[in-house]
């Protein structure tokens, strides 16, 4: 039915099962819109977040997938602007994991600021002393980029580029994507970097607060760091679940292991970063604010096994496995260690957000628990289902994977 | 915030910030702007069908792409980069004056059950260019083409007096619900139209009077691409002969439905 909609030489399930996986993906996006909607008619108070603890499960998501979706700059940089041209095989899915990373956490940030006809504001009275400004001016364009990268992806598609002006727009657009690709490196650095820079200038929150580089603390360098080695890890994954559920070969094992190499390499000098800046904390930063660091590991659950799991579990670990040339010709090991490496950010970016918030500064405070409302979780499980609805459907009708092709075509030879 | 409200007052912190910003705007909407001129220009020039071709071509599996010297065996692995345009290639030329072609087989070849007519040359998408007495050429389809179609449901055939031009569009046909692009192998304007079952579709006035044959394969080239053309089909069926096999007689009924738009793409060179 929709077969003149698929690229050629690639085979797709029938519509009927891409309808019954679709379903299920499109009845959670409801139920999530329906907890939007919610919130937005009625307000905040449809949350369990308070003046207190103003940051939740919504924050702790826009931090992830952020983080996650900085595959697409990263892969973009490495293709356009360093040559690498074998990650041409991943560079479209890319674009689309970033895109729906990064429309889902702007569409969360509309919800979670409460007035979201107001979000203008933000570009009309900048406070330009403030770090979530850069993010919030950042962000939107850095979008705007990635709306406009996805574009000549989606004018690929074997219907629309029928259409001569269609087809020659695309052509044209791609010839200029390096800048583009070289405009999406400089936003996303600054505002990863902003993100992490954030807490860092919170003073009111030792646990947090770090010393840094001229205006910069270094969370500012470490959400850099973490951020571009963890968006290959993600790619790497992503690309590995597509193609055990669609059961295609999608990319060559040698893509998948040159995105674990540089994935490994970012990751070890992240976890020495992290390290170091850890050990500067602990004997200078955290003391020098009133507090031994072991104070902020005495409320349970949050107890050092958590700073153990961040540094070594998550980061040592599989940056130790992705650096190792035999390792990363094994699917398994580089997809466990991708595993780790996503986990790991998003047990980063959980303490941060949750871990900062929960625990008491002053002598009258108490540690603090926060449990999202069904309403926060609806909202929160409708952007993964967004997400995986428009990579779904991108990865149906558009060229994802131009690997896929000639991997579909590997002779197996009979002699009979 | 800006010059008009009460209170702005401009700091270094808002021209560094701003600047930056506005910048950065400016940059990706110029970009837009300067590739939407382009393309508009390159819509208004007629060069939609040559940057459909390109754009095809860079997105064909390597393997698709190899050289006609590397198919013949007098090169090692080296893939075309000039989208089977043998016109603008360099090497093509010094290897034809190093080693100009051997005399043309006595009889027509064959390879792998499909005959190749020694009085026609062959293009890369399948089609074969057989020059006339009165300075036209005929194009149809070559064997192998030919059974994979069988009889098209439906075929779209350019207009008489229609200019065409190598790996342009040179006609259209549909069949199992698919639509294939038939690339033209020659430049020149469409003097007369036939059919599938005239035998061949198109007779062409070739551009500036006669017929630039420099990309097109010589009966004792195509053998080779023959046979490697063969053996693409059956990967894409999922499956291969060790002996290579004689393809059936009736292709198009024979290829399951599920393969039926790749074996296209990969014979007529369709992305």
């Amino acid at each position: 039915m929709d077969r003149a909609l698929i690229s050629r030489g690639v085979r797709r399930c029938s519509p009927r099962q891409f309808l019954l996986w679709l379903v299920p993906w499109a009845a959670l996006a409801a139920f999530g819109a329906y907890s939007a909607g919610l919130c937005l008619v009625r307000g905040l108070n449809q949350t369990n977040m308070d003046n207190r603890f103003a940051f939740g499960l919504w924050i702790f998501l826009d931090l992830t997938v952020i983080a996650l979706g900085a595959g697409a700059f990263f892969t973009g940089f490495l293709l356009y602007i360093l040559k690498r041209h074998e990650l041409k095989a991943v560079i479209n899915s890319a674009v689309v994991i970033g895109f729906v990373c990064y429309s889902g956490a702007v569409v969360v940030l509309m919800v979670d600021v409460g007035q979201p006809l107001r979000a203008w504001f933000t570009f009309w009275h900048p406070n330009v002393h403030s770090m979530l400004t850069e993010v919030t001016f950042c962000i939107t364009c850095y979008l705007t980029v990635l709306a406009i990268e996805y574009l000549p992806i989606l004018l690929k598609n074997r219907k629309i580029r029928q259409v001569p002006s269609f087809l020659v727009f695309e052509f044209e657009l791609h010839k200029v994507m390096y800048v583009l690709a070289g405009v999406g490196t400089f936003l996303s650095f600054f505002h990863q970097g902003s993100l992490g820079g954030l807490y860092g200038v919170l003073r009111g929150r030792p646990f947090a607060f770090r010393e840094g580089f001229a205006i910069w603390p270094s969370t500012f360098f470490l959400f850099i760091l973490s951020a571009a080695a963890a968006g290959p890890a993600f790619i790497l994954l992503t690309t590995w679940l597509v193609s055990k559920i669609s059961r295609k070969r999608l990319v060559k094992l040698e893509v998948m292991a040159e995105l674990g190499r540089i994935s490994g390499v970012l990751l070890i000098v992240y976890v020495l970063a992290k390290a170091v800046d850890t050990l500067v904390w602990i004997n200078e930063t955290a003391p020098a604010t009133g507090f031994a660091a072991h104070q902020f590991y005495a409320w349970r659950p949050f107890g050092t096994w958590i700073l153990f799991a961040e540094i070594v579990v998550f980061g040592l670990a599989p940056a130790l496995v992705l650096l190792d040339e035999k390792k990363r010709q094994r699917t398994g090991w580089l997809v466990g260690a991708a595993v780790l490496v996503c986990s790991g950010i998003g047990l980063n970016r959980f303490v941060l957000t949750i871990q900062t918030l929960a625990l008491p500064t002053l002598p009258f405070d108490a540690f603090l628990s926060y449990t999202p409302s069904w309403q926060e979780v609806g909202t929160f499980l409708a952007v993964i289902a967004y997400g995986v609805l428009v990579y779904s459907l991108s990865f149906r009708y558009l060229p994802l994977f131009p690997q896929e092709r000639e991997l579909a075509e590997v002779p197996r030879v009979s002699g009979d | 915030m800006f010059p008009g409200i009460d209170g702005f007052e401009w700091t270094p912190g808002h021209l560094i910030f701003l600047g930056i910003f506005y910048t950065v705007v400016a940059v990706v909407f110029l970009t837009l702007a300067l590739a939407a001129v382009r393309a508009w220009r390159s819509y208004r020039a007629n060069r939609a069908e040559a940057i459909r071709w390109q754009a095809d071509f860079h997105d064909l599996p390597a393997r698709d792409r190899a050289c006609r010297h590397a198919l013949t065996g007098e090169m090692r692995e080296r893939v075309c980069e000039l989208g089977f345009d043998c016109r603008r290639c360099e090497t093509h030329a010094r290897l034809l004056e190093e080693r100009p072609p051997a005399q043309a087989p006595a009889a027509d070849t064959e390879a792998g059950g499909v005959r190749l007519p020694l009085d026609r040359l062959y293009h890369r998408g399948h089609t074969w260019v057989r020059p006339e007495k009165d300075g036209t050429v005929t194009v149809g389809l070559d064997e192998l083409a030919s059974r994979l179609m069988g009889t098209p449901d439906r075929v779209r055939l350019p207009k008489a007096g229609r200019r065409i031009s190598v790996n342009g569009t040179g006609w259209r046909m549909w069949k199992h619900g698919s639509d294939v692009r038939v690339l033209s192998p020659v430049d020149g304007e469409v003097a007369a139209t036939g059919g599938p079952e005239a035998g061949w579709y198109l007779k062409v006035k070739p551009a500036e009077g006669r017929l630039d044959a420099r990309h097109l394969l010589r009966p004792d080239e195509a053998a080779p691409w023959m046979r490697r053309e063969l053996e693409r089909v059956q990967w894409t069926l999922g499956h291969s002969l060790a002996d290579g096999g004689v393809m059936v007689q009736n292709l198009s009924e024979a290829v399951p439905a599920e393969a039926w738009d790749a074996v296209c793409a990969g014979v007529f060179l369709q992305v």
